[in-house]
Order: structure tokens, then sequence, then C-alpha cells
């Protein structure tokens, strides 16, 4: 019976042992020190809230260290040339939109970026964005703003990015009005600048949600090629004569050449914090919910977007 | 969500925030321990000449980022402490001048004229306890007008003033600020014009960063706070350091009052309380306006008094000058009254009036979430404005430390004497170094260091011309904004280059920004 009893344990610790190196061959990437993460946006926004959130969800889920750190300005071009010459070994990656490989990469061929440089890792959530008006102008629907522009109204569009900028101007084009064109930095400040008065109108990539749910503010047309999930009767910018649009979506990147295995590795790890916890909840919240892309799928996104920039610039001018 | 609930929300959340160790039972948040602690400091870097509060301000700044980080949990204990070394360097500087005949703060110079010979005559506890009496009456009555005022302002700002008006309100402030600080307008220009050059650095809507002569380190512009430690402390120690140089170690007075039995009666309160009341409303006033210091402020309050004084003081009253308590009274309620109302300006419209101000609005800046600006007393049809409850966090924060100055602040007076025998050759080396280490716990690049340097030699230069590094100071902050307000005017007005002057009240800015140059620069330098 003591013999067996031993045999048992010395199975029993064997098994043990087995599963704990099974289950560790599961992470079996993990990086060589703290990973910092490059955030392109301006601290305190939503942007960067989901950032550091999914940084504590993923050292909760995989234990590694996470360092957000803030890179802003130029529409993300400097925080891509802050990761593009750092070591391809997963120590390092950063939030974007896809915007910033796309359109602001070709924009800025000097800068010397483009989407070769970099590997995709997921995106975490799309864009919900739609041309948002205050409710007190009385404008029900985008005809009513083209209807008080032709009227002899002037309308000052506020935009977040040089490409918004461009949509606003074919917006106005393909409708026949001119728009007064005000770029400022950020969502949140074309809120503001709509809410106190200053703008009229403008893009608003989810920033809205709240206010229009409270009847403070209203979407008068979807910016992209899908609906509003907040307002989908709101017409489609291709419905109103535009052939872009303002498709784009949050995006984690790393260096160009990380190994597959890292690769692998961190856009799951990210992927799931997009879904769990406050991170979760929190994206949810600010942009109906997480979007994963990845892989093969994200690469052709973002070349694509690249590729596309010129034909709108084209257009715009 | 009415008014009354963001007022509550935020006193609440001054209690109810992370909690720092608890008493009984009760739970003391970590706020409160940073209020209590930045009241400290405030109070002993005060009472240390050549230590002054901004100058707190602007270490504490990058070492309290780097322990709270940059999430909103960290706004209000960060802003706590800056506040509170605000408040209590300002009651601090009055104890060397009256002890020791040096004054720990230059707002508190003329504090030395009365407050000195009250103390060799015996009555330094009694000349303490006015200052204490005058410094906290005073601030308490200019942050009362703060909270009456600031969001009375930003919504008369909001629904009266568009982008055109906007660019021309930033100018304004700008010229003001050239031309009332510092004895020269013409040197206060070239202050404001450099700071604004600094600004341009790397800014800009273009993809590519200007102006930074192609250096990776610029791209994002001259890091803010390091840039602007330079100018305003490495240049002051590079100063003091030569000062040192050329005219040799001197040991300080150390002359060491008689405190005798002096009291101060409920009599003497009553005879002064006219002066603090007149000196906090010209403290409040001043203090409001953007650019004129507190030292102004109690300049101007002392010989409102003093004439004053002259015409009604009993025949064996002491002169001022002689150790009238009233002297002492109309210094400090004048000075500390600046403290309040400085943030009127600070929170309607996101403009900073003096340097502790600057380092309020970083603190802000850089925390996030908190955009000081009319959008802050915004109230929500529906839910609530966070930002607002943010601000009522401020105010409670203020009348917290308030209450800290009435109850403990006369008694810490008394013991922070002390510091008046810290001599400069210990203080320089420390100063240099918690700056140095300030800067590269935020930046942790190299890089920062040699800006700091850069800037800092800049300030020592500025201080050796005799120009004052203030207006670079301020216009390095609001010179992003200005070109972002300018260019948005521009788009707004639909490309009208003329806007400052085709919209009347930006029209009228743009002339009193003129007129406030023209008249100082006929006034007779003082």
């Amino acid at each position: 019976m003591k013999t067996f009893l031993k045999a048992a344990s010395a199975a029993l610790l064997l098994t043990a042992a087995t599963t704990t190196a099974t289950l560790a061959d599961g992470h079996a990437w993990k990086p060589e020190g703290p990973i910092k993460m490059i955030i392109a946006f301006a601290a305190g926004g939503s942007a960067d809230t989901s950032g550091r959130l999914i940084a504590d969800e993923m050292t909760t889920a995989t234990g590694w260290d996470i360092i957000p750190e803030q890179v802003t300005g130029k529409g993300g071009i400097n925080a891509l040339l802050a990761l593009k010459d750092a070591p391809a070994d997963g120590t390092t990656i950063a939030l974007v939109v896809t915007e910033s490989l796309g359109y602001n990469s070709a924009a800025s061929k000097e800068a010397g970026v483009s989407p070769a440089d970099f590997t995709g890792l997921t995106t975490t959530a799309g864009f919900q964005m739609g041309v948002v008006a205050k409710a007190d102008t009385g404008w029900a629907s985008f005809d009513d703003m083209i209807t008080a522009a032709k009227g002899g109204k002037d309308i000052r569009f506020g935009v977040m990015s040089p490409k918004l900028a461009d949509l606003a101007y074919l917006l106005g084009e393909a409708n026949g009005v001119e728009f007064n064109i005000i770029s400022v930095k950020g969502g949140k400040a074309v809120m503001n600048g709509v809410t106190a008065g200053d703008m009229d109108v403008g893009f608003m990539a989810g920033v809205q949600g709240k206010g229009v749910a409270a009847g403070d503010l209203v979407n008068l047309a979807s910016g992209m090629s899908t609906a509003l999930k907040q307002t989908p009767d709101a017409p489609k910018i291709a419905d109103l004569g535009v052939a872009y649009n303002a498709d784009g979506y949050y995006v984690f990147v790393a260096p160009a050449g990380l190994p597959d295995d890292a690769r692998a590795a961190l856009s799951e790890a990210i992927a799931s914090a997009t879904g769990t916890g406050k991170a979760g909840g929190m994206i949810t919240k600010a942009f109906g919910g997480a979007t994963n892309i990845m892989g093969a799928d994200l690469d052709a996104l973002l070349q694509a977007e690249y590729n596309n920039a010129g034909a709108l610039m084209q257009a715009a001018q | 969500m009415t008014v009354w609930d963001h007022a509550l929300l935020g006193v609440a959340s001054i209690f109810s925030g992370p909690e720092a160790f608890s008493v009984l039972g009760i739970s003391i948040s970590i706020t409160l321990v940073m209020i209590a602690l930045g009241f400290l400091m405030g109070i002993t870097v005060g009472a240390t000449p050549g230590l002054a509060g901004p100058m707190a301000m602007a270490i504490a700044l990058p070492i309290l980022i780097s322990i709270f980080g940059y999430s909103q949990d960290a706004f209000l204990p960060v802003m706590g402490f800056l506040i509170g070394i605000m408040k209590g360097a300002t009651l601090g500087g009055a104890v060397p001048a009256i002890l020791f005949n040096i004054p720990g703060t230059p707002d508190a110079y003329m504090t030395t004229f009365d407050g000195y010979p009250m103390a060799q005559k015996g009555q330094a506890k009694k000349a303490l306890k006015v200052a204490h009496l005058s410094s906290v009456s005073g601030d308490t009555f200019s942050d009362i007008v703060l909270v009456l005022c600031a969001p009375f302002l930003a919504v008369l700002v909001e629904s009266y003033i568009d982008l055109p008006e906007k660019t021309g309100l930033l100018i304004l402030s700008l010229a003001f600020i050239a031309a009332v600080i510092g004895d020269s307008v013409g040197k206060g220009l070239i202050s404001m014009g450099l700071g604004l050059m600094a600004a341009m650095v790397a800014t800009g809507e273009d993809f590519y960063p200007r102006l930074t002569f192609g250096m990776p380190e610029l791209a994002q512009g001259f890091p803010v706070a390091t840039a602007i430690l330079g100018v305003l402390i490495l240049g002051e120690v590079f100063k003091s350091i030569e000062d040192m140089v050329r005219s040799g170690i001197r040991p300080r007075d150390t002359i060491k009052s008689t405190v005798d039995g002096d009291t101060l009666t409920f009599k003497d309160v009553k005879r002064l309380a006219p002066y603090i009341a007149r000196s906090s409303l010209i403290g409040t006033i001043i203090g409001a306006l953007p650019g004129i210091g507190s030292t102004l402020a109690a300049t101007l309050g002392y010989t409102y008094a003093r004439n004053r004084y002259a015409s009604v003081k009993a025949q064996d009253d002491p002169a001022f000058g002689e150790g009238a308590p009233e002297g002492i009274a109309a210094t400090e309620a004048a000075n500390s009254a600046v403290s309040g109302a400085n943030l009127i300006p600070v929170l309607s419209l996101g403009i900073p009036g003096n340097a502790a101000a600057v380092f309020l609005i970083l603190g802000m800046e850089s925390i996030g979430g908190f955009n000081p600006g009319p959008s802050v007393f915004r109230l929500p049809s529906d839910g609530i404005n966070p930002e607002l409850v943010m601000a009522f966090g401020l105010f409670a924060a203020m009348f917290l430390t308030n209450g800290l100055n009435w109850t403990i602040g006369g008694v810490l007076m008394r013991a922070v004497g002390v510091m008046a025998r810290v001599s400069t050759e210990v203080l320089l080396p420390v100063v240099l170094l918690l700056t140095l280490t300030a800067i590269y716990v935020q930046e942790t690049s190299m890089a920062a260091i040699w800006i700091a340097v850069g800037f800092g030699i800049l300030g020592y230069i500025m201080r050796r011309v005799g120009m004052s590094p203030l207006p670079f100071v301020i216009a390095f902050i609001l010179g992003g904004n200005l070109e972002q307000t300018a260019r948005q005017a521009f788009a707004a007005t639909g490309g009208d280059p003329f806007f400052l002057f085709t919209h009347p009240i930006a029209a009228l800015f743009m002339l009193m920004s003129l007129a406030v140059i023209v008249f100082n620069l006929r006034k007779s330098p003082s």
C-alpha cells in the first residue's frame, strides 16, 4: 500500500509538472523586458484611455510589464517615427489610427513612413464617424443644413485631420455649397467647438455618442461606408455624392520585421484585452464595441488606405 | 444635474478619493494628505529666502506626475498639492520678513518695513499674528470672489466671444503681460516674442515638424515643463551662482528677536479690519488681471494704506515704517488676495496671469481630462460635466487649504522661522539637483537636460540684461493656443485676413492692446 501511495504521488507530481509546462508553452513568446506602448493621442481623451485600459488588461492576463507613453502630434506621424527605429522584438508597440499609416503617411512623404515600415498587430475598434450638429440649430437632417447654407448662412465645419478636411470640402462641393472648414486637434475639440457655437457642424468619431443620446447633438450623416450604429437612418457619405469615406480604426502596430510568434502573441493579447474588463466596457461605450482585424487582413487594409490616399487628395484639390 | 449637484460631487471628490490611511475607521483620502503636505511645503519654502512658491510648484509637478500618473484620479491630489504650496508660500514669506528683515518671497518686501521694527520692539509674536490674520483673510476673500466670478465670466465669454474675438483677447493678454511686467515695455515685448518663437518649434498644421533643423529630439517641440523650468529656475540659479562668486559668500544676518508676551487683542483686530478689507479688494482686482503679480498688489495696498493711515492715526501711534501693524496688514492682505483671483483668468479663459498660475495650468494640461476655459462651466442638459465637478473639487481644495491656514497656519509660521538661516551656498546646489532630477523624471532623456540647460542660459541672459522671463513663459504657454485660434478664426470667417479688425469686439481688443503698450511706454520708468 505504502509503495502504491508513493507511486501515485510521484505520478501526480509528474502530471502537475507536465501540465504547468504545457500551459507555459501556450504563451511561448514572452517579451524580453517591459513593453513600451506609444500612444499617439493626447492624454485623457477616449483613445488614450482605451490604450491605457488595454495595457492594464494585458498585464492582468499575461503578466507582461507595459509602460504607456505619449508621443503625440502630426496625425500620428510622430508616434510612427518614434516606433520605426525601435527594435522589432515586441518590446515597443504603438496605438495609432489607420489614417496615420494611410492618408497621413502618404501626405507627408518627406517624413519617410509607409505601411511597409510596420507590422500591423490588431485593430481595437472602428470609428463611428458622424457629421454632427448641435440640436438647437433646428437641423434634423443633412438636407436641412444644406438648405440653410443655400439660404446664405455661412456653415463652419469642424474637422480633426487633413483627410477629414478633404472629405468636408468634397461634401460641400457635391451639394453645391462651400463650407468654412476649421481644423482643430482631436475629436473632443470638434465637439467643444460645436457645443460652444464656434462651429456649426463637425466630424466626430464616436465622442458624440453621449450628446446624441441626451438629445444635445444630432448625427446628420454617417461619414463612413456603413450606417452609424446610433443613428442608422442618417444618410451615408456615399449617398451624399462623395466617393470617399472616413472609414477607419484604432490600430496597434509594431516595427517591421517583428517575428511571427511575437506578432501572434501580441495581437492575441491585445485583441482579448479589448473584449474584457474595464477596457472592454470602455470600448463598447465609446466606440460601440471592439473590432479586431489582424494578420493578412490587416496588412491588406493598411496598404489599401495608403494606396487610396492619393486619389482623395487629387479629388479635393 | 444642477450646479449644486456638481458642487456637492466636487466637494465629495476631495474626501472620497483613494484612501491614504484611516484614523479610527475614518478613511483619509490621498487628496487631503496631499493638500496638507503641499501646504506644509509651501510655508517652509515661503519662509526660505531665495525660494518661492512657483519654484517649488515647478519642481514638484514632474515628480508628482511620475508618482500619480496621468489618469483623472491624479488630478485632485496633484492640483491639491500645488494649491497647498501656492497658499502656504504666501503665508510663509512674511516670517523671515518680520523676524530677520529678509523677505522670504519678493512680495513680502513691504512686510519688512513694519514687521521688523515691531520684532525689534519685542512684538514679533504680535507682528506674526497680524500677518497671519491679514494674509488668510485676504486669501479667503479672494477665493470667494473666484468661485462667484469665474463661472459668470466664463459664461459671458462663451456667449459674446467668437473665434476672432478670442484671438484678439489672447493678443490683448500677451500685450498686457509684456507691458506691465518688468520696468521696460521693450524688454517685455522681446521676452514675449522669444516665447512665441519657442512655441512655434515643431507645431503647426503640416505633417513635418517646422523649425527643428531635422533634429528628432525636437519633433514634438520643446518639452513644456523642461523649457519653463530651465528659464525660470536654472536661469535664477545660474544668476545667483554668479552673484555669489562676484560678491563672495556673505553670512546671513541672523538677529534673534525677543519674543515677549505681546498679544493681538480684539481691539487691534477691529482697528486693522478696514486695512485688511481694502487691501484684500486691491489684491483681488490686481490678481484677476493677467500679468500683474502679488508684488505690485502689495505695493499698491501698502501705499494706499500709508496715505490713509497718515490722516487718521493718533499722535502716539507708530508711523508706517516704524512698526505699524497696519502696514503689515495692508501688505499681507494684498499679496495673499492675489492667489485666489489669479485663477479667474485661468479657469474661465485658460490664460495664466502669473508664475504660480503657469504651473497650475501646466498641471491641468499634463494630467488631461480638464481643459481650462469656458467649457469647464458648461451645464449639460443630461448627465454630469466631469470638468465642472473637477473645478468644484479645486475650489474645495482651496477652501480646505484656507481652513488649514486659519487653524494651524499661525503655529507653523512661528516654527518655520529657522528656515531663514539656510545659506545660499547650501540652497543653490539642492535646487539645481532637484530641478534636473524633476526634468529627467518626466522626460527620461538626456536631450531634455540639455534643452533645460539651454533655456537656463537664456533665462540667465534675460536676468542679466534686466528682462523679466515671465512674459517669455506665458507667451510660450499661450503661443500654440494663439496660433490655433487665429487659424480657426481665419477659416471660420471664410478666409478673411482682416478678421481681427472687421469684428468690432476683436478690433476693440486690438486697440486696447495697442493702448496698453503706448500707455506703458509713456509712463516714466520706475
